[in-house]
C-alpha cells in the first residue's frame, strides 16, 4: 500500500457534556489513514464510531487533538472554510441514504458539484453512473428506487467529486444482505479500480472483511489495528477485544 | 385533551405567535375603527349638545330633497319668529357651510394657505346673543366691530394667534383682515370638533358669504312658563311646513347626532372593509397553519387513537387549542386597537383629512364584537384542519409520517374549486348588472369576489407548478442549483404553497384592482377634459369651495385672458321620479367658447342663445324618460319651487361634465340657489401662450384668493389625478395591513416547511452547501411563493377591474392598464418574499448539522 497519510490524527479527545454526567465519546485517538487504503471500523454500540467519522468529516470539533485531511489541519477553519473542505475533499455516506426527494438520481449524484458551482465532469459520471448500475434508473426519484439502489446513488454521489477520503457510517445498515453485497462492492472497487482511501464504519463482520484494515474502537480507544481478514477472522476478532 | 392542546401551543411558540399576530392585526382593525368612530362621535354629540343646550326651540330650512343642499332664511322669517307669542328672544344665526357654497376660509397666520385642509370644516359664524351662545370668552369678548374677530381656543392654538393678532378670512371675495379680540371656548371643548371657528359680527358674516339679511338657523328661548314644545308647536303653526324645520333644542341635537351618524358609519363601513379583508387574509392563514401542523402530527394524532381517544377527543384538541390561540389574540387585538385608533386618525391627517375625535371610547360592543369577531374567524378556519386529523386512521401511528404529509388531492377537490369560483363571478355579475340598491351591489360584489378568491385559492395548487416554474426558471437559469432547489421545495406540496400565495394574492388582487380601476379613472378624466373642455385655463379653488365672482372679473382683467365662463353645478328633482339630477349651468354669452359639447341635437351655436326656461338633456336622460327637442317637464328645485322647462337640445355626455341637463346660469340662480361658481373656464387670446398666461394670471389671482388656482388644461388633468393618488395612496396603506399579514404566512410556511426537511437541510451541509447557500435555497423559495400570489393577484385584480367598469363604460369610463404601477407591484412582490424569508432563512442556516443529522 501507498504510504502518504490522507488523513492524519492525533490525540483526538472528546467530551460530550459536562461534570458527573460527561462523557469522553472519544478518549485518545490517533491514527494516519494512507491514500488508497479502504478501513473499517468497528466496536460496540457508544464507543465513539460516529463521533470519530464526525470529527474527522469536520462535521464535529474536538475537544482536543488535531485532524490533518490531505495537508488541510482542520482546527484553524472556520465554518466557511470547513464547508469548503467538505465540498471540495470529503465524500460522505450516511446510514439513511438521504437523497434529495425532489431530485432525480443523477440529479442527486451531481448535487455535490452544482453546490460547488464546478462543472460536471461527464465521463466520470457516465463511468460512476456505469459503476453503481444506474444506467435504466437515472432519472427516477428517490421514491422510485429501492433501499440499495438509493444507498448506490448515495455512494455515486459521495464519489463524484473525487474526494480525497469517504466516511461511510454504517453504510449498509438499513440494507438486507443482497443490497449490502453490492454497496460493499462498489466501494471495494472505488478503491480498488479508482485509488479512492475510504472509511466505513460497521457492525458486521461480513462487511469488515471487504476492507484491507480493521479498527476497533472500544470506550473511544482504539483497542485493535490491523489487517482484516475473513469474515470469520473478523467475528474471532472481534470477541476477543469487546 | 386540554392540557395537551396547551402543552402543543407552547411547544410551538413561533408558529402560534405567527398565527396570533394574524389575527391581533385584524382584531386591531376592527376595534381601532370602532374606537375612533365612537370617539369621533362623543366629539359631536358634546358640540350638538353644547351648541343647543340654552335653545328651546330653533328653526332650520328644510332639505328639499336628497342632495338638494339647504337655502338660508330672510331676515322675514326671523321676525315672524319673533312676533310668535311665548318667545322672549329669538335671533338669527347664520354660519358659513363646512364645504360647498356658503363656506369659508380661515388662513394661516401669513395668510398664505386655509389653516384646515380636509375633514374638520372651517366656520365663520356670529354670536347675536350672549344669552344663546355656545360660547364661553376666557380672554377679550365678541367682535364688537365689523374689523374684530373671535376665535375658538382650539383656532387659535393651531394657527398660533393671541389677542391683536390679525387673522384673514375670505367667503365669495378676496381675504379679508379681521382683528383678533377674543378666545373662546365651546362648551368645554377647544373648539367645535376640530374645526377652525371664527365668530364675526352678524352683518360681516353676511357681507362675506354674500348672503344679506339672510340667516342659517333661528333660535329662540321661550318665555317662563312656555315648555320648548309648546313653543315649537306654536312656531311650527306660523311657518309653511314644507319648507322649514321647527324643533327643540333637544330634538335638534338628536337629529344632528342622527345625521352625523349616517356619515360616521359611511366611514366606519369603509373602514371595517378593510379590517375584513385582513381577517379573511388571517383565516387563509390559519386554515394553511393549522394544516401544515395537523399533517405533522398526525402520528401524534393516531397514537392518542391507537390509546383509544375518540375522534371527537381529537377534534377537541385541535379546536380547543384554535379557542385558546384566537381568544388570546383577539385580547391582544383589542389592546392593539388602541394603538390603531390613533394611527388611523394620523393616516388621514396625512392625507390631508383631519378627524375630529375625543379622547379614545371602547364601547362594550367593540369588546365583543372583537373578541367574537377573532375567535370565530379562528376557530372557523380551524376546522378543516382539525377534520382532517380526526380522520388519521390509529394504524398510521405506525406508519411513515412522510407519506401521510404528502397531500393527497381529493378529487372533489376541483370540480368544487370550480364551481365556489363560478358562483362567486355570478354573485359579482349580479351586483354588477342585477340592478339592485347600491348597498345589495356593493355586498354581492364584495362577497362574490371573497367567494372567487376561495375558490382561486383552491383552484390555485393546480397552477403552482406551472408559475414556479414560470417565475422559478430564470431563477435557476441565474442562481443555479439554489434556483432549482427552490422551486422543487416551492412544487413538493403544491396545496401548501398554493394556500400561502393566496393569502398574497388577495391582498395585490385588491391593490391590482385598484390601481387599474384609478387609472381608468384619470384616462377617464383626461378623456372628458380633452373632450369637453374647450378653454386653455380652468380655475378653481384648492378646498372644493366655489370660486369668488371677484376673481373670474380679476381673471377676466389679466392681459392674454380672452373670455371668462363659469360653471356652476346644482341639483333638481323631477316631481314622482326617484334620484337626484345633477344639473350644470352654464353662461350662454360665454359658454359655447369654452366647453364642447356633443351635440345629438342641436348645436353650439344654441349655446349663445341659450336662456329662459330652456333645456338642454342629456340624450341618456332623454331617453329613458321619453324626452325630446320640443318636450317641456318641471323640475323641483332646492328653494321649494317648480320650474317649467322646454327642451330645446339633447347632447351626449360622455364626457361627463354637463351631467342630465344643462340651464343657463341665470335661471340656476333664480330658482336653484346657485349663484356661486363651481369652476371658471377662460381661453387665451390668440397668440398666446396658455403657459404663460396661466402662470401671469396665478400669480395675480393667488394675491388676493390664496386658495384659488389657475390652471391650464394640462395642470387640470394633473389635478384631478393628483387627487385620485391622494386616494389610492390611502386605500394601499389600508390595504398595506392585508399584505402584512399575508407575509407572516409566507414566514409560518417556511418555518414549518423547514422543520419538516430539517434532515435534507442537514444532508446538504453535510455534503459542502455553504450557509449562505443554505439561506439563498430559502429566500428563493420565499420569493417563488410570494411570486406566485402576485402573479396571481394580478391577473384576478385585472379581471376583476374590467368586470366592474364594464358597467361604466356607457358613461364615459375609460380602462386602462398601469402597467408600470403592475411591474412594480411584482417586484414589491419580490421584496416582500425576500422580507419573509429572513428569519426562516436564517433559522435554516443556522441549523446544527449533527443534530439535523440525527433528528428524526
Ligand atoms: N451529541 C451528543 N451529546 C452527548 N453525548 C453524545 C453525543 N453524541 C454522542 N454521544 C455519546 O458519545 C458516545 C459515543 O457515541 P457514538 O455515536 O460515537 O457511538 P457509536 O460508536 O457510533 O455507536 P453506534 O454503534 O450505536 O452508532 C456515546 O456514549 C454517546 O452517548
Ligand atoms: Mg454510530
Amino acid at each position: 500500500m501507498n504510504a502518504i497519510p490522507i488523513v492524519t490524527a492525533v490525540d483526538l479527545r472528546r467530551r460530550f457534556g459536562e461534570g458527573e454526567a460527561a462523557v469522553d465519546a472519544l478518549d485518545g485517538v490517533s491514527l494516519e489513514l494512507p491514500q488508497g487504503a479502504f478501513t473499517a471500523v468497528m466496536g460496540p454500540s457508544g464507543s465513539g464510531k460516529s463521533t470519530l467519522m464526525h470529527i474527522l468529516a469536520g462535521l464535529d470539533q474536538p475537544t482536543s487533538g488535531s485532524v490533518v485531511v490531505d495537508g488541510v489541519e482542520l482546527a484553524n477553519l472556520d465554518d466557511k472554510k470547513l464547508t469548503q473542505l467538505r465540498r471540495d475533499k470529503i465524500g460522505f455516506i450516511f446510514q439513511s441514504f438521504n437523497l434529495l426527494p425532489v431530485l432525480t438520481a443523477e440529479e442527486n449524484i451531481v448535487l455535490p458539484l452544482r453546490i460547488a458551482g464546478a462543472k460536471v465532469d461527464r465521463e466520470w459520471l457516465e463511468t460512476l453512473i456505469e459503476t453503481v448500475g444506474l444506467g435504466a434508473r437515472r432519472t427516477h426519484h428517490p421514491s422510485e428506487l429501492s433501499g440499495g439502489q438509493q444507498q448506490r446513488v448515495a455512494v455515486a454521489r459521495a464519489l463524484i467529486s473525487k474526494p480525497a477520503v469517504v466516511f461511510a457510517d454504517e453504510p449498509t445498515g438499513n440494507l438486507d444482505s443482497q443490497s449490502s453485497a453490492e454497496v460493499l462492492g462498489l466501494l471495494r472497487r472505488s478503491v480498488d479500480e479508482l485509488g479512492q482511501t475510504v472509511v466505513m464504519v460497521t457492525h458486521d463482520a461480513h462487511a469488515a472483511a471487504v476492507a484491507d484494515r480493521i479498527l476497533v474502537l472500544a470506550d473511544g480507544q482504539i483497542v485493535h489495528d490491523g489487517d482484516a481478514g475473513s469474515a470469520d477472522d473478523v467475528l474471532d476478532l472481534m470477541r476477543t477485544v469487546a | 385533551m386540554v392540557a395537551l392542546s396547551l402543552r402543543g401551543l407552547v411547544s410551538r411558540k413561533l408558529r402560534t405567535a405567527l398565527t396570533a399576530l394574524a389575527i391581533v392585526l385584524g382584531v386591531g382593525f376592527v376595534a381601532g375603527t370602532y374606537m375612533l368612530t365612537d370617539s369621533m362621535n362623543k366629539a359631536f354629540d358634546n358640540v350638538f349638545a353644547t351648541a343647543t343646550e340654552k335653545i328651546d326651540v330653533t328653526v332650520t330650512p328644510k332639505e328639499q330633497f336628497d342632495n338638494a343642499g339647504t337655502v338660508a332664511m330672510s331676515s322675514e322669517v326671523l321676525r315672524r319668529v319673533q312676533a310668535v307669542p311665548g318667545v322672549e328672544e329669538a335671533v338669527g344665526s347664520i354660519s358659513s357651510s363646512g364645504g360647498g357654497d356658503d363656506s369659508a376660509v380661515i388662513y394661516t397666520k401669513d395668510g398664505s394657505e386655509p389653516l384646515v385642509r380636509g375633514g374638520a370644516p372651517m366656520l365663520v359664524v356670529n354670536d347675536p346673543s350672549e344669552r344663546l351662545s355656545p360660547l364661553d370668552y376666557v380672554e377679550g369678548h365678541a367682535p364688537r366691530a365689523p374689523d374684530e374677530a373671535a376665535l375658538t381656543k382650539g383656532t387659535a392654538d393651531k394657527g398660533g394667534f393671541a389677542i391683536g393678532d390679525t387673522v384673514r378670512i375670505s367667503g365669495d371675495g378676496p381675504a379679508e383682515a379681521f382683528r383678533v379680540v377674543g378666545i373662546a371656548k365651546f362648551g368645554e371643548e377647544d373648539t367645535l370638533a376640530g374645526s377652525a371657528l371664527a365668530v364675526l359680527q352678524t352683518e360681516v358674516v353676511q357681507r362675506l358669504l354674500d348672503m344679506r339679511g339672510e340667516y342659517t338657523s333661528i333660535d329662540a328661548v321661550a318665555e317662563g312658563g312656555v315648555t320648548p314644545e309648546q313653543l315649537s308647536r306654536r312656531v311650527a303653526a306660523e311657518l309653511p311646513a314644507q319648507l322649514y324645520n321647527v324643533r327643540t333644542g333637544e330634538q335638534e341635537a338628536r337629529r344632528q347626532a342622527a345625521d352625523l351618524q349616517d356619515q360616521l358609519g359611511f366611514l366606519r363601513t369603509f373602514l371595517l372593509a378593510f379590517a375584513g379583508v385582513a381577517l379573511f387574509v388571517g383565516a387563509f392563514l390559519i386554515v394553511n397553519t393549522y394544516s401544515i401542523t395537523v399533517a405533522q402530527r398526525m402520528r401524534e394524532f393516531a397514537l392518542l387513537r391507537m390509546i383509544g381517544a375518540s375522534r371527537r377527543q381529537v377534534l377537541r384538541a385541535v379546536l380547543g387549542e384554535a379557542l385558546v390561540v384566537g381568544l388570546a389574540a383577539s385580547v391582544v387585538g383589542l389592546l392593539f386597537g388602541m394603538v390603531i385608533a390613533p394611527a388611523l386618525r394620523g393616516l388621514f391627517t396625512l392625507f390631508d383629512a383631519e378627524l375630529p375625535s375625543e379622547g379614545l371610547i371602547v364601547e362594550t360592543r367593540t369588546i365583543v364584537v372583537s373578541l367574537l369577531i377573532g375567535t370565530v374567524v379562528t376557530v372557523v378556519a380551524a376546522v378543516g384542519p382539525a377534520l382532517r386529523a380526526t380522520r388519521v386512521p390509529p394504524i398510521a401511528a405506525l406508519q411513515d409520517v412522510a407519506s401521510m404529509t404528502r397531500g393527497k388531492t381529493a378529487r372533489w377537490r376541483t370540480p368544487v374549486a370550480v364551481v365556489i369560483a363560478l358562483i362567486g363571478v355570478a354573485m359579482m355579475c349580479g351586483g354588477l348588472f342585477g340592478g339592485g340598491s347600491a348597498g345589495q351591489a356593493a355586498g354581492l360584489i364584495g362577497g362574490g369576489g371573497a367567494i372567487v378568491f376561495v375558490g382561486v385559492g383552491l383552484l390555485a395548487s393546480h397552477l403552482v407548478r406551472p408559475l414556479a416554474l414560470l417565475v422559478g426558471l430564470p431563477l435557476e437559469r441565474l442562481r443555479g442549483v439554489s434556483g432549482r432547489l427552490a422551486r422543487e421545495n416551492a412544487t413538493r406540496q403544491p396545496r401548501r404553497t398554493a394556500s400561502t400565495s393566496a393569502a398574497l394574492m388577495i391582498g395585490v388582487a385588491l391593490v391590482a384592482f385598484i390601481a387599474i380601476f384609478a387609472a381608468g379613472l384619470k384616462a377617464s378624466v383626461d378623456d372628458a377634459v380633452d373632450r369637453g373642455v374647450a378653454a386653455d385655463l380652468v380655475v378653481q379653488t384648492e378646498t372644493f369651495q366655489p370660486v369668488p365672482s371677484s376673481a373670474a372679473r380679476a381673471l377676466a382683467e389679466v392681459p392674454g385672458v380672452e373670455t371668462v365662463s363659469p360653471l356652476r353645478f346644482a341639483s333638481g328633482k323631477v316631481p314622482g321620479q326617484s334620484g337626484t339630477l345633477s344639473i350644470a349651468g352654464v353662461d350662454p354669452a360665454t359658454a359655447a367658447d369654452v366647453i364642447q359639447v356633443d351635440w345629438v341635437e342641436g348645436d353650439q351655436g344654441l349655446l349663445r342663445t341659450f336662456g329662459g326656461s330652456q333645456v338642454a338633456l342629456s340624450d341618456r336622460y332623454a331617453d329613458e324618460h321619453d324626452l325630446s327637442v320640443g318636450s317641456t317637464f318641471a323640475v323641483g328645485t332646492p328653494t321649494g319651487r317648480e320650474v317649467r322647462l322646454e327642451v330645446v337640445g339633447i347632447y351626449d355626455d360622455n364626457a361627463g361634465l354637463l351631467g342630465n341637463m344643462t340651464l343657463s346660469n341665470e335661471l340656476l340662480a333664480r330658482d336653484f340657489d346657485a349663484t356661486r361658481d363651481a369652476v371658471v373656464l377662460a381661453t387665451t387670446a390668440a397668440g398666446e401662450s396658455p403657459d404663460a398666461v396661466q402662470s401671469v394670471a396665478d400669480e395675480t389671482i393667488s394675491a388676493a384668493y390664496p386658495t384659488v388656482e389657475v390652471l391650464t388644461k394640462q395642470g387640470f388633468k394633473d389635478e384631478q389625478a393628483g387627487q385620485i393618488d391622494q386616494l389610492l395612496g390611502l386605500v394601499y396603506v389600508l390595504l398595506s395591513l392585508s399584505v402584512i399579514v399575508s407575509l407572516f404566512g409566507i414566514v409560518n410556511t417556511l418555518v414549518l416547511s423547514i422543520h419538516e426537511r430539517t434532515r435534507e437541510l442537514g444532508m446538504l451541509r453535510a455534503i459542502g452547501t455553504s450557509r449562505a447557500q443554505v439561506r439563498r435555497i430559502v429566500r428563493y423559495e420565499s420569493v417563488i411563493t410570494a411570486l406566485i400570489g402576485a402573479v396571481l393577484g394580478v391577473v384576478l385584480g385585472a379581471i376583476f377591474a374590467v368586470l366592474v367598469t364594464i358597467p361604466l363604460q356607457d358613461e364615459g369610463f375609460t380602462t386602462s392598464i398601469p402597467v408600470v404601477t403592475l411591474i412594480v407591484l411584482l417586484v414589491l412582490a419580490v421584496i416582500a418574499g425576500v422580507i419573509a424569508a429572513i428569519l426562516p432563512a436564517r433559522r435554516a442556516a443556522k441549523l446544527d448539522v449533527l443534530r439535523a443529522l440525527a433528528y428524526e
